[in-house]
């Protein structure tokens, strides 16, 4: 991929340092380096995933993208101006889909139109119903436009999600671990579906993932973080050809090989991580391995 | 709706593929599946007789017990039904009833307005400035637990026995329930809504618009039905102590008359009214909440 122009996303040097809560054995607090020196650039329209260990520092990534945080050192470009909060021209995706359960799958889908456009302008409500209904019907939920969130199953409200994310027409698609609460077989049908939405709208996509058949099934490239801190390990590019037909892509040799590729980047990192018993970062910055007993039991 | 057959009778249904696939030991029929219509009537007929049963045996025991079973004496103090409706009609009739309620609901609604729309305001504060509620908690926890009837010497010698004291002494009683409620329904508001409306650059008012009220409503809603209950019982004590018109005066105006029957419609007034306004919030509630039919829909 030849990049001539300015990158869509490009990251300089990121670092993130938390504070840590003082607790009992700590009585003074400690700081905890989430990401330490990532750099990155990623092409408009490109689909890259990130993998890395629990505690690597994937969503404190995010939230950097996002503009729900700002990095400690480096910086954060999205069409070479740098990012200072949050905006309209990315969209986050949350692995728990935070819908709003008062509101139905369509009120829910034009929440990120309601304020005033890009241009200014504010969608009456029949435009904001119409573009709801669009995208509802993008994400293969046509007919569930007055349904609550409690009403629908998790592959549903995923797709409410993204449709919710795409409906204010960003040009980025942030996605933190979407799929990770599915089981298996909608799992997959969303990835496919995922796909074909990024080829019809040609979305600049970065998608966080635990498994690395998704990274690789999804990716353009695949991004391999360490543990914690949190470094750019390495970058895989991913060549499985032409994906049209009915064609088993998983168990292509060229899939295998890159998988098996990823999986050694990734196994000595989530040896480490285990080791040291990392776990999630929460969004207040603290970590729960913090403390010394580990709590593995949780799908984070 | 058939009449129930046994499933291993048909073991060619499609529809029944767990139970006629293999033979379950003993196969019962799933019981009320196929109930005729009218055992269904009879049974719910008698359900409502059930529900209603004791409030039916509680007047009846009031309406019989004066007459049979209490010495005469006692029978003055304690008028059978029928006496304390016919007064309740006099009442009604004379006027003196509407007048005596009208000033009542005056009193309460004014005091419950000025209680809920303040607390609401108090409690989004209290509970978004970290700052002011550590600053206000400890004084509000004094009043909260200084029963309000103690107070109402005070509210008299200040506000004087008009409808001025009233009210305040009514909105004093309503407003920490409401108060705690909004506290903890903004606490409570699920930290993932928030961070997805940030990341749509919600500002701090739209997302206080959008995201936290809706979300606190319910848990708002608990308060003010308590504030309903309480405002009431406070007003009703208030008007005994010092009152020219209302409900409670009705009552002990009534009691030191020996206009012993009169007393008792006051009472049924009373609790009559209290019932009222319980079911009408509650009916608001469940208006405002319909989509929390399932309880922590934040499945993870």
């Amino acid at each position: 991929m030849t990049q001539n122009s300015t990158p869509k996303i490009s990251l300089h040097t990121i670092g993130k340092t938390f504070t840590v809560r003082p607790t009992k054995d700590a009585p003074l607090g400690s700081t905890l380096t989430a990401l330490d020196g990532i750099t990155l650039d990623v092409a408009a329209g490109e689909f890259l995933t990130l993998v890395g260990p629990s505690g690597s520092g994937k969503t404190t990534l995010l939230d950097l993208l996002a503009g729900l945080t700002r990095p400690d050192t480096g910086r954060v470009l999205v069409d070479g101006k740098e990012v200072t909060g949050p905006g309209k021209d990315r969209a986050v995706v949350f692995q728990q889909y935070a819908l709003f359960p008062w509101r139905t799958a369509a009120a829910n889908v034009s929440f990120g139109l309601e304020g005033p456009g890009p241009d200014g302008k504010r969608l009456s409500r029949r435009e904001r119903a119409e573009r709801a209904r669009t995208y509802l019907d993008l994400v293969g939920l046509a007919g569930f436009e007055d349904r609550y969130p409690h009403e629908l199953s998790g592959g549903m409200k995923q797709r409410v999600a993204i449709a919710r994310s795409l409906a204010y027409e960003p040009d980025i698609l942030l996605m933190d671990e979407p799929f990770a609460a599915l089981d298996a077989q909608t799992r997959e049908q969303l990835q496919d579906e995922l796909l074909r939405i990024w080829r019809t709208t040609g979305k600049t996509i970065i998608f966080i993932t635990h498994g690395i058949e998704e990274a690789v099934y999804l990716g353009q490239r695949v991004a391999v973080l360490s543990s914690r801190p949190g470094r750019l390990k390495a970058i895989v590019p991913i060549d499985l050809g032409e994906r049209t037909g009915e064609r088993d892509i998983r168990s292509d040799p060229a899939f295998v090989e890159h998988r098996h590729k990823v999986w050694s980047l990734l196994h000595d990192e989530v040896l480490k991580a285990q080791q040291a018993g990392h776990a999630k970062i929460l969004p207040d910055g603290t970590a729960p391995d913090q403390t010394p007993q580990t709590l593995s039991g949780k799908a984070a | 709706m058939s009449a129930p057959t046994l499933t291993t009778d048909t073991p060619l249904t499609p529809q029944s593929p767990a139970t006629s696939g293999r033979p379950v030991p003993g196969s019962i029929p799933v019981p009320g599946t196929g109930r005729p219509l009218v055992l269904r009537w009879i049974r719910s007929g008698a359900k409502a007789v059930w529900g209603a049963g004791a409030v039916l045996l509680f007047l009846l025991l009031w309406e019989l017990g004066p007459l049979y079973l209490a010495p005469a004496s006692t029978r003055v103090f304690l008028p059978p039904l029928h006496e304390v409706l016919a007064a309740l009609g006099t009442l009604i009739a004379k006027g003196q009833l509407q007048n005596h309620l009208a000033a009542s609901l005056t009193r309460s609604a004014s005091g419950f307005g000025i209680a809920v729309v303040s607390a609401v305001i108090l409690g989004l504060l209290v509970a978004w400035y970290g700052a002011l509620d550590r600053f206000l908690n400890p004084l509000l926890e004094v009043f909260r637990n200084t029963a309000a009837l103690a107070l109402l010497p005070v509210f008299t010698l200040l506000l004087g026995i008009g409808e001025t004291s009233k009210i305040s002494i009514v909105a004093y009683a309503a407003f920490f329930p409401v108060l705690l409620n909004t506290i903890a329904g903004v606490r409570t508001v699920d930290p993932l809504l928030i961070r997805a409306a940030r990341s749509l650059g919600l500002s701090n008012v739209s997302l206080f618009q959008k995201v936290i009220l809706p979300s606190a409503v319910p848990t708002i809603f608990t308060g003010i039905r308590m504030a309903g209950t309480s405002s009431i019982l406070v007003l009703i004590a208030a008007e005994m102590v010092g009152a020219k018109a209302g409900l409670g005066y009705l009552i002990v105006n009534a009691q030191s008359s020996f206009l012993i029957p009169d007393m008792y419609a006051g009472i049924l007034t009373v609790a009559l009214l209290g019932l009222a306004v319980n079911y009408l919030l509650v009916g608001v509630e469940r208006r405002f909440s319909r989509w929390r039919t399932a309880v922590g829909s934040g499945t993870a």
